[in-house]
């Protein structure tokens, strides 16, 4: 049935309006970030990009960095191989205590955040670990892991199980079958689940502020700087870090697509041989 | 039992809890032979496949390949190999890839494996550009093909079919039935196949068997189970029939309160002092006319007519219920429904089912 025209007038309306209050206060840090002065004020009166040459040189800024990063890499790291086994329980395999499982594992994205960090923190006072950015890896993972079990979940719900078993009907071990069918099927389930991790963790506010201890993650620091002394770093890092997590999608889909033109441009070769 | 059958299983059992889905098969499948095992769905009969290729363990029971005991052995051992209802073909490979998989696990060549999957393209009647092609790409009979051609690759022993026609549209199920049991004669292979539907048997194999509730009920050429069925069930799922409860006493005279029989002592159909049912195939029931003699008679109504291509069916109410009768196209019978008619059928088309009530 075609659109009438009211209807996508309405659409487009909605669209833009939507998208315009989505954007519009990212787009404020943005200017915020090249303002020549010192305080925030708006409307800005003399434009500079010497915030960002500080930021560049700061030590605290390369050391905040330093453990967003390794926070975000080592989540994303575990949460894959998580994920992947997760999801291979959650999906894959028929037993027992599946639904429970099911229903277990999705439980801590549901609870609020801040209780969560909280609940960590508690802990691991009682167990007498010292929290440092390595307490924040394991309470990212509380949290993140089952989303990226989700995530390869759904890939792996439209899995023939008979892959596997015509695999091993024609001699394939155990590994062999895990490396060629398993693995290679999952892979864009795990590219993504990859993916909401780093940027989950990333960007991760309230798990952080219980768990890193003396250590600073960079949503921690701009927090801080929110709320007693105010720097000029602050919307030139946020400007930065959402950059860098653009630049992280845009690599990710460029990836993707690199692979799938490499493999049809292979075909066709082949073809013109033949 | 022959000793000397290639695939042997004795009693075999499989129980999942307090199920018993096979409850002592006993079967032997000769070198070379297409082998169909025919049943309904719940029948057991793809709980037995999984069984002879591994994927799942036999309760109880052993099965003999070539001699040796498999049962113990695990699928990736076996030197068995079987084509999945869902084909299983690996859709993050080409058709080549798929072919090759095999051959790879057995760490032959690039060279050696691109040969000998250009062959298996050939013998499938496959265009070789299709080595580089996509299984999405393919239609639903060439990737019939492919996945034929990857269990051809591994070069099985034995090659089991799961219901692999069963997703296909008529025309197309009818095309392969034809290639496989002409690939069957070209390779020699023996095929074990499975199916629920009666036709595919008929037209590919060898032997039939027929399970029903975990058990084998016959296992025959295909003529003899359609016209010689050990049981009613048989007799019921290989088509169309009609089936009279019949009885003789101790001289063999037949005790029938509804077929009129035109010589009970001449009509030897039923053994003395046994009962069962009376079976005749829709197809060798005849309309009489005058003049005509048949051994067994029953008059009655024309109740409907069905045109079922070729032939066409007639229902006839008669005092001994519904009879069904077949005739060809050009045979047409003019008359319509309400009509009296006299059918009848003689003795040497009929089969007597002992004890099946």
């Amino acid at each position: 049935m075609p659109t009438s025209l009211s209807t996508r007038v309405v659409l487009y309306f909605y669209g833009v309006v939507i998208i315009f209050l989505l954007y519009l206060p990212l787009v404020s840090v943005g200017f915020a970030s090249i303002s020549k002065a010192r305080y925030l004020s708006f409307p800005i009166k003399r434009y500079s990009t010497k915030w960002y040459g500080e930021a560049v040189q700061s030590s605290t800024v390369s050391e905040l960095l330093t453990t967003s990063l390794w926070v975000a890499i080592l989540v994303t790291i575990v949460s894959i191989v998580i994920g992947f086994f997760g999801a291979l329980a959650f999906a894959r395999y028929q037993w027992r205590y599946r639904t429970l499982f099911q229903k277990l594992i999705l439980l801590p994205i549901f609870f609020p955040q801040t209780v969560l960090g909280l609940a960590l923190l508690m802990w691991f006072n009682s167990v007498g670990v010292i929290p440092s950015w390595k307490t924040a890896v394991v309470a990212h993972l509380v949290w993140i892991a089952p989303i990226a079990t989700l995530i390869v979940s759904i890939r792996a719900y439209s899995f023939d199980p008979a892959l596997e078993e015509a695999a091993r009907d024609m001699g394939a071990g155990t590994w062999t079958i895990l490396r060629e069918v398993t693995l290679p099927l999952l892979m864009p389930g795990l590219i993504s689940a990859g993916l909401f991790a780093f940027l989950l963790s990333w960007g991760n506010f309230p798990l952080s502020l219980f768990t890193t201890g003396a250590d600073s993650t960079l949503p921690e620091w701009l927090y801080a700087k929110m709320v007693s002394g105010y720097s000029p770093l602050v919307p030139t890092l946020g400007v930065m870090s959402v950059v860098g997590s653009f630049l992280l999608i845009l690599l990710a889909l460029t990836f993707s697509w690199l692979i799938r033109v490499n493999r049809e441009s292979r075909t066709t070769q082949k073809q013109k041989i033949l | 039992m022959s000793e000397k059958a290639f695939l042997h299983l004795k009693d075999i059992v499989k129980k999942f809890g307090n199920f018993t889905a096979l409850d002592g098969v006993d079967l032997g499948i000769h070198k070379g032979e297409f082998f169909t095992i025919v049943g309904p769905s719940g029948s057991g009969k793809s709980t037995l496949i999984r069984l002879l290729v591994g994927m799942d363990d036999v309760t109880t029971g052993e099965i003999h390949l070539n001699g040796k005991r498999i049962d113990q052995t695990p699928a990736n051992l076996r030197p068995t190999c079987m084509v999945f209802q869902s084909l299983a073909l690996f859709p993050h490979m080409s058709v080549g890839q798929n072919i090759e998989f095999p051959l790879k696990l057995r760490k032959e060549s690039p060279a050696a494996r691109r040969t000998r999957a250009l062959e298996l393209l050939d013998l499938l009647r496959l265009p070789q550009e299709y080595y580089d092609k996509r299984i999405s790409q393919c239609s639903g009979g060439e990737k019939q093909r492919v996945a034929l051609a990857r269990a051809l690759a591994f070069n099985p022993e034995i090659l089991f079919f799961d219901e692999p026609l069963s997703a296909l549209d008529y025309r197309l199920r009818k095309t392969l039935e034809k290639e496989l049991k002409d690939l069957h004669a070209r390779t020699g292979k023996t095929f074990v196949y499975i199916t629920h539907s009666l036709e595919e048997a008929m037209v590919m194999s060898d032997r039939i068997a027929i399970m029903k509730d975990g058990c084998i009920e016959q296992v025959a050429v295909a003529d003899e189970i359609y016209g010689k069925p050990v049981s009613r069930f048989v007799a019921e799922f290989m088509g169309e029939v009609n089936l009279f409860p019949i009885s003789a006493d101790a001289k063999g005279t037949l005790l029938s309160d509804f077929l009129l029989v035109k010589n009970c002592l001449e009509v030897n159909v039923v053994p003395p002092n046994a009962q069962g049912l009376l079976m005749v195939r829709p197809e060798y029931v005849r309309f009489v006319n005058d003049g005509e003699s048949y051994d067994f008679n029953l008059s009655g109504q024309i109740h409907g007519e069905y045109a079922l291509g070729s032939r066409i069916q007639y229902e006839i109410e008669t005092t001994a219920g519904i009879i069904t009768v077949e005739k060809l196209r050009e045979d047409r019978l003019n008359a319509s429904n309400g009509d009296a008619v006299t059918v009848g059928f003689n003795s040497n088309c009929t089969h007597f089912i002992c004890d099946a009530i």
